[in-house]
């Protein structure tokens, strides 16, 4: 008997597709329906498991724990998605022109993507030690702020005396005029630089020891060792996100430019009523991977942590809490908790994919 | 506005936008610059700090080659074999007329602390003797408003008889108040009590001993303690393993269940695109519950056929459970998608089965994706954290790289060694670093189409 044509694609479909259905199935599919029926049990790994309808969601919500682990986890999603789409746009915005060398630089800003979540948070602990880098920077930059003020002074002076001599030839020139900034910025970085090495100007004794990793003292509400793992993060995943406002860029023709310019917009009008706007498919793109990306938050809270680390209730995320239930030094796990939490995360997620495919643009306009 | 003055404005945007550019790399470079050489100085957390150190100068690299090959005939990480001799000057400013009475001694010291103080290694005290200080030079010196003497003494470390190898030996040189430092063969590693102490961790270090100590040091102090071998050199292998096998699965399978998404008629064909989609947005912690149990049970009792009891722990484990990343599926469909059908037509009027156009037809000119999933494949793999981290747990010979600087973290993190800390997560960068600077584009290249959804 023949195998009819259709029947015969088909199971070669199922043959093509078996190895990737067996991971889907059995990693994916199968974990995530148990993950939904343990949520609903409880269930510590070793007896088995006994239901309780929706007391681990209640308990959830009365654990101070989880509540910490939730709003830290918001509070850094929304910071870092803030922040590195902002200065993605930024530095893709300065990079999209055809200038000279610029895949150079387009390489040399891609490095911190490659590097792997464990080395960024061994540098993270030493940048943010109590003598580390990022406290030292800013002992230079407070104990030099008499140069960085000379530095300004002697900028504005050598600029008004510029505009001044151009407006004295005639000329229409802008305070900051670029091509005259050219000029006043080294000549005022080589005055303060003078003044100081002529001992006119002494560096304050400037010694700022923040401990940033070993407390839980909070800026703006959140705990500093959670700031530097903000700051930290949106700078290995800018990178990332301008490659795709990169993308975005190239999409968006000159023409739109150029017949603004010639109606005399300025700048930022171009930036708000054409690159914004026809950028809009990818921004949304930017923000939903970022959501999804910081919601998931473990490795570095893991890294921080630990023996001469941060305290745990100044970083643990809700992942870390998944883990922290299911794994507990020196106690039963939760595994019905920590199930719950788990879908309450991927929720989450889920209503913030929802949400950017009701209010952001299809993207099938952009990617053709 | 004269021809002049325009061009006068574009080069100045032109200027401007280059110093804005560099300013942006200086901030994405410099951190991992400043880590880099701060993993070169024995003390990374030194204040103030400064980027002018013994390691980095160009003398001290010459003396540690010289030195090393002198102790024991490798100039690149050195040691002290039985019947060598290494001789060092120091010199100091003295104000005396009378030479300063020195004190040297080769300490008993323990080779670094956390891992590495487990181990017994022979003490380099026990072994060489010491000659000197002699007086060698005498010369009138200034010294800012002192007058006085230079003074240049010659150290000789001899390893007279029988013995083991030595991998580093240490030396403290004690000058009394009012000397003065001046210089030396090969700059000490530290000064103690207030600088009266030029201490050496190694005279005889190498090349490679002295400007990489810290690498050195992560390599020969992490060791396993039932075979000795070096846990990290053992974790980097893993992690290589690892990445090599799960880049070919991927790549074999991917591509197989792409092409089949892309051309393949067949029901439920687009119910599971979207369910792919849907596997991609759920976290990692929603499912690792259930598949640590899979695991633990060894697929729900199949590797009891093959005489394994568990899953857990092992590298077979690990492997099946992330034969293929729904991404890379998604990559491969995508490219699939875009390349014009009738090359494959033409196969298939010949009577060529799927199987065949696929291995034989599309893949050869697929290598743009094949590429990049590679690549992100590897570079996914090499980086991976939480789920190697549930499944390997003990022994520790069996971590990947990432666990392993963990475990490191915590082993050094308590008492401060940061130097062994930097150099664990410079080292395991330079693989994909590497990878980077020869595919980069692809690294791009994968990130564009990755994230196009249909």
């Amino acid at each position: 008997m023949r195998i009819k044509a259709r029947t015969l694609e088909a199971l070669y479909a199922l043959l093509l597709l078996l190895p990737f259905l067996f991971t889907l199935t059995v990693f994916f599919l199968y974990a995530f329906v148990r993950a939904l029926y343990f949520s609903f049990t409880d269930y510590d790994l070793f007896n088995p498991p006994r239901f309780v309808g929706l007391g681990n969601y209640l308990t959830l919500f009365r654990d101070p724990l989880f509540l910490t682990a939730l709003s830290h986890t918001l509070a850094y999603s929304f910071v870092v998605t803030a922040l590195q789409t902002a200065l993605a746009l930024l530095v893709a915005m300065a990079l999209n022109r055809p200038l000279k060398g610029i895949t150079f630089f387009r390489t040399l800003y891609y490095l911190p993507s490659v590097v792997s979540t464990a080395a960024a948070s061994l540098l993270l602990l030493w940048l943010f030690q109590r003598t580390g880098l990022v406290n030292q920077a800013l002992s230079l930059l407070l104990g030099h702020l008499p140069h960085l003020g000379a530095f300004a002074l002697l900028f504005l002076a050598f600029q008004t005396a510029q505009v001044l001599w151009e407006r004295r030839r005639g000329l229409t020139v802008p305070f900051f005029d670029p091509a005259l900034a050219l000029f006043s910025v080294p000549l005022a970085l080589l005055a303060a630089w003078g003044l100081g090495a002529a001992g006119i100007l002494e560096p304050w004794e400037v010694r700022v020891e923040i401990p940033w990793l070993p407390t839980t003292a909070r800026f703006l509400g959140i705990p500093y060792p959670l700031w530097a793992i903000i700051l930290m993060n949106t700078y290995t995943t800018i990178p990332t996100l301008m490659v795709l406002f990169l993308a975005g860029l190239k999409g968006i023709p000159r023409t739109l430019y150029e017949a603004a310019a010639l109606d005399g917009a300025t700048p930022w009008v171009m930036f708000t009523r054409i690159t914004l706007p026809l950028l809009r498919p990818v921004l949304f793109l930017v923000i939903t991977l970022g959501l999804i990306g910081t919601l998931q938050l473990f490795d570095q809270v893991l890294f921080v942590g630990g023996s001469g680390g941060a305290p745990l209730e100044a970083t643990i995320t809700l992942a870390y809490y998944v883990y922290g239930n299911v794994f507990p030094s020196g106690a039963t796990p939760r595994v019905g908790l920590a199930s719950a939490a788990a879908l309450f995360l991927a929720g989450l997620t889920l209503l913030i994919v929802l949400l950017q495919r009701r209010f952001g643009v299809s993207e099938r306009g952009w990617s053709a | 506005m004269s021809p002049r003055e325009a061009a006068r404005r574009r080069w100045a945007r032109v200027a401007w936008i280059y110093g804005l550019l560099l300013t942006f790399g200086v901030f994405f470079v410099g951190p991992f610059l400043m880590g880099f050489l701060a993993s070169l100085k024995p003390d990374p957390l030194e204040w103030p700090f400064t980027l002018r150190f013994a390691q980095v100068s160009p003398k001290n690299w010459a003396a540690a080659w010289r030195l090393g090959r002198a102790g024991s005939g490798d100039p690149w990480l050195g040691g002290m074999r039985p019947g060598r001799e290494v001789v060092l000057e120091v010199a100091y400013f003295w104000p005396e007329d009378t030479p300063p009475p020195l004190e040297a001694a080769v300490p008993r010291r323990r080779p670094g602390a956390g891992m590495g103080a487990v181990f017994e290694t022979p003490y380099a005290a026990d072994h060489v003797r010491l000659l000197g200080p002699e007086l060698v030079e005498k010369a009138p010196a200034r010294l800012g408003e002192k007058e006085g003497y230079a003074y240049r003494f010659r150290l000789r470390v001899v390893y007279p008889g029988e013995g083991p190898f030595l991998e580093r030996v240490p030396l403290d040189l004690e000058a009394p108040r009012g000397a003065l430092y001046l210089g030396a063969t090969l700059d000490p590693t530290r000064f103690e009590r207030r600088g009266r102490v030029a201490s050496w961790d190694n005279v005889v270090p190498g090349f490679v001993g002295y400007v990489f100590h810290n690498y050195v040091r992560a390599f020969r102090e992490a060791r396993s303690l039932e075979t000795g071998e070096s846990l990290f050199l053992r974790w980097t292998l893993n992690s290589f393993f690892l990445a090599a096998v799960k880049v070919i699965t991927t790549l074999v399978f991917a591509s197989m269940a792409g092409y089949a998404l892309a051309r393949l008629r067949f029901p439920g064909r687009q119910a599971l695109f979207l369910f792919m989609l849907f596997s991609m947005m759920v976290p990692g912690q929603v499912t690792f519950i259930s598949n640590y149990l899979v695991l633990k049970d060894g697929i729900f009792g199949l590797s009891k056929l093959f005489g394994v009891e568990t899953l857990l722990n092992t590298y077979t484990g690990l492997i099946l459970s992330g034969l293929v990343g729904a991404g890379a599926v998604f990559i491969m469909r995508q490219f699939f998608e875009s390349i014009p059908r009738e090359v494959e037509e033409a196969a298939l009027i010949d009577g060529a089965t799927p199987w065949q156009t696929l291995f034989r037809i599309v893949l050869p000119m697929s290598t743009p994706a094949l590429g990049a999933v590679a690549i992100l494949t590897f570079q996914g793999t090499w980086n991976e954290f939480f789920w190697p981290f549930v499944v390997l747990t003990s022994p520790r010979e069996i971590y990947t790289l990432p666990l392993g600087l963990l475990s490191f973290r915590n082993a050094y993190g308590q008492v401060g060694d940061w130097g062994l800390i930097l150099a664990g997560g410079f080292f395991s960068m330079v693989p994909v670093l590497v990878l980077f600077a020869v595919f980069q584009r692809y690294f791009v290249e994968g990130v564009s189409v990755g994230a196009l959804k249909e």
